[in-house]
């Protein structure tokens, strides 16, 4: 078995009145178990405009896991963004430089995560940490 | 403006021959600047014993301030049991949400949310659409518990 470990940091000394220090750190683990995750997909990619493309095809090896996504928008101008779906359900946007992190479920092939970009292609890294998929015979 | 910032950190030495490392940070901002997020609900905690679908954020708090714009939400399953989780969900309690991911114990999230209220017709509420930002439930933050088991979640959402 593999040990990844993804910690967050959220800091803010002027949000609240008092300092905002939060840190999470989550060993990944396979589902139900204290086994570490022990496949990885991680790729960088140029995101073009006008469509939503699968980023991630969700699989019937990963559906109902604990594989974890990351997902990075490269870009650094702040008035682009890239749009990201689950399912075919807008669920948010990654500004430049903004980055996600989150547990993916793909409990159906119609569960894939989407990209979209919107105002120029941007460029793309994301990260699929996970515990199964099922492969294309070519 | 206030100045939050967000960073990950994901390693790995074995799981592939190379170590993985990834660092990232990112300042909070406001849609299409660089102004820094200026509200948040603050770090909130809920205890929940059921595994039945209910919602963890309602969106009827949030949908005149995030739609369309770059919130971010935070959730952590505080749990320390590695075979029970937290579904999260993205839609309607009351219907068939989209699913997101499983939280197990000690795992966290941190993700844009979009909260776009959509209306009558089923597209997003504007005045271009002749909509209202009525709340139909639809881009909530659900969760369901894998059993009954008393669980504290805690969440985090900053919006503009």
């Amino acid at each position: 078995m593999a040990t990844t470990t993804a910690t967050l940091t959220l800091t803010s000394t002027d949000l609240l009145t008092d300092s905002l220090s939060l840190s999470a750190t989550a060993t990944l683990f396979k589902a139900g178990t204290t086994t570490g995750l022990d496949s990885i997909q991680y790729e960088r990619l140029e995101v073009p405009t006008g469509d939503v493309y699968d980023m991630i095809d969700a699989t019937a090896g990963g559906a109902n896991k604990a594989n974890k996504i990351y997902i990075a928008n490269k870009g650094t101008d702040a008035t682009k963004y890239v749009d990201i779906y689950i399912a075919a359900l807008l669920i948010g946007r990654l500004y430049a430089g903004d980055w996600a992190f989150f547990p993916l479920e793909a409990a159906a092939a119609t569960q894939d995560v989407g990209v979209e970009a919107i105002g120029a292609a941007q460029v793309v890294e994301f990260a699929l940490i996970h515990e199964g998929k099922t492969l294309v015979a070519s | 403006m206030a100045t939050t910032t967000a960073q990950i950190t994901l390693t790995s030495t074995d799981i592939a021959d190379n170590a993985l490392s990834i660092s990232n940070t990112m300042t909070l901002t406001t849609a299409g600047t660089e102004t820094g997020l200026t509200e948040t609900t603050g770090l909130a905690r809920k205890t929940i014993a059921s595994a039945s679908l209910t919602d963890l954020i309602t969106l009827n708090s949030f949908q005149d301030i995030t739609a369309l714009k770059s919130a971010k939400v935070y959730i952590k399953n505080t749990g320390t049991a590695t075979d029970k989780y937290a579904l999260i969900g993205i839609g309607d309690s009351g219907g068939t949400p989209i699913y997101v991911g499983r939280l197990y114990g000690g795992d966290w999230l941190l993700l844009p949310w979009l909260a776009l209220p959509t209306d009558g017709d089923g597209f997003a509420a504007s005045v271009a659409d002749g909509g209202t930002y009525g709340h139909a439930n639809n881009q909530d933050i659900t969760i369901t518990m894998s059993d009954s088991t008393a669980t504290v979640i805690e969440y985090m959402v900053f919006f503009e």
